[in-house]
């Protein structure tokens, strides 16, 4: 049989499925598939630390982007403004539950709940606590994870703003600058850490959990 | 019986296992790993026909109905690239034409082409079908594009004298895209026959 040891030492790249070997990393440096190229996983000193300050910034942006007005337009005077709230209005509004129901867990419910797992995660790790909670956070957003669509709304939001431009003046709102920075920053964080790392991360503090 | 050990990578916490069917639980994060590879398949096939189902209403049916002073006029997906298309917003009839159409057709392709090559062990190694797979679920959600673009539509164009109602047309595209990523989340790599010597060391 082999150990647990040998087997926390090989990685499965996710997009080939490729068996490989890990070699030890010098600071700040990062491991490739050998077949396509794809990151497999760096050595990142200080990794709760930072990605914590991103997550922070990240938390407080995604707050700002749902609390404020993302654009307003104006069609002659008659102005119109798209925030969270008027959304829910507007699906009670329309009767649109399938679709507004769908719309709010993936631009808000699930980022949200994504954000906010990851803060108390990387918070519990720094100081080094909680084991099974820490354990459960994770395999929440393994879940979740492939249904947060914050930058896909983001891309519709700009065709319906190219859409209007001939009829409307558009107003672009604090929420929508939020909007840009919450993207950016979630980009920022998943180069720096990928939840192999995270699992990595966990299994280094606490050892390995039982069931 | 005993099936060969094999190494699986836990799709969940990333884990390497080396399990054969007895032990199914991931050494790491203990959620479930080693489903039965006919279970996979059939959850993978049975989710894609509902998906296939609800692209059909989600074409015929409008996207969006607009209201302009009494009158309503409605819009399919496809009416509705047409009609940017004529008014010369050519990039947004592309964005659209490509998350809204060819994404969802591209997906099922590759996972009916995925289906039939383990039902019938096809072993073309020419094509690298686990790079196919990563590709589905990568561009996948990118076809609620036009669903999304709608929604905020409704929102703002919301007066008294104009309104924009996301139609059935909308319902029935959204349930469509979650078949599909539910089709592609029960699809098992293992289904994917590997091949020899697929083993190397991690480049830095
Ligand atoms: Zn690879
Ligand atoms: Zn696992």
């Amino acid at each position: 049989m082999i150990t647990e040891e040998e087997l926390d030492n090989l990685i499965i790249c996710k997009k080939c499925h490729t068996l490989h070997k890990r070699v030890p990393l010098p600071p700040n440096k990062k491991a490739f598939c050998s077949k396509c190229d794809i990151l497999l996983y760096q050595n990142n000193p200080n990794i709760i630390d930072k990605t914590l300050a991103l997550v922070i910034s990240a938390a407080i942006s995604l707050f700002v982007a749902f609390k404020f007005t993302i654009v307003t337009i104006d069609i002659q005077g008659l102005e119109q403004s798209l925030t969270l709230y008027a959304l829910f209005m507007v699906i009670l509004e329309q009767h649109q539950y399938i679709v507004g129901i769908m719309f709010i867990f993936l631009i808000f419910i699930f980022p949200i709940t994504i954000i906010f797992s990851m803060l108390i995660l990387l918070i519990l790790m720094k100081l080094k606590k909680g084991a099974y909670l820490t354990h459960r956070l994770l395999i929440l957003l393994a879940h979740i994870r492939p249904w947060s669509m914050v930058d896909i709304f983001f891309i519709s939001l700009l065709v319906a703003m190219v859409k209007l431009f001939d009829y409307a003046y558009i107003e672009l709102g604090v929420s929508f600058v939020a909007l840009i920075f919450t993207l950016i920053l979630d980009i920022i964080i998943t180069k720096n850490i990928s939840f192999y790392e995270l699992w990595d991360l966990h299994t280094k503090i606490y050892g390995h959990i039982d069931e | 019986m005993n099936r060969e050990f094999e190494y699986i990578r836990c799709h969940i916490c990333e884990a390497v296992n080396y399990v054969n069917d007895k032990n199914t639980k991931c050494r790491r994060c203990h959620e479930k790993i080693v489903q039965d590879l006919k279970i996979s398949y059939h959850k993978t096939l049975a989710f894609l026909i509902t998906a296939i189902i609800f692209y059909i209403p989600a074409n015929i049916y409008p996207i969006l109905i607009s209201k302009q002073f009494g009158k309503t006029t409605t819009n399919t997906i496809i009416g509705g690239i047409i009609h940017l298309w004529e008014a010369g917003s050519y990039p947004i009839a592309l964005i659209i034409l490509l998350a809204s159409v060819f994404v969802p057709l591209l997906k099922f392709i590759l996972i009916i082409y995925l289906l039939i090559s383990t039902k019938y062990n096809l072993n073309s190694s020419k094509i690298d079908k686990h790079k196919l797979f990563y590709i589905t679920e990568v561009i996948g959600p990118w076809s609620m594009v036009d669903v999304f673009v709608v929604i905020i539509l409704s929102v703002l164009i919301h007066f008294s004298g104009i309104q924009i109602y996301p139609g059935d047309g909308a319902t029935a595209f959204g349930l469509m895209v979650f078949f599909t990523m539910m089709s592609a989340l029960s699809f098992d790599p293992r289904l994917i026959k590997h091949r020899k010597g697929n083993r190397s060391n991690a480049k830095p």
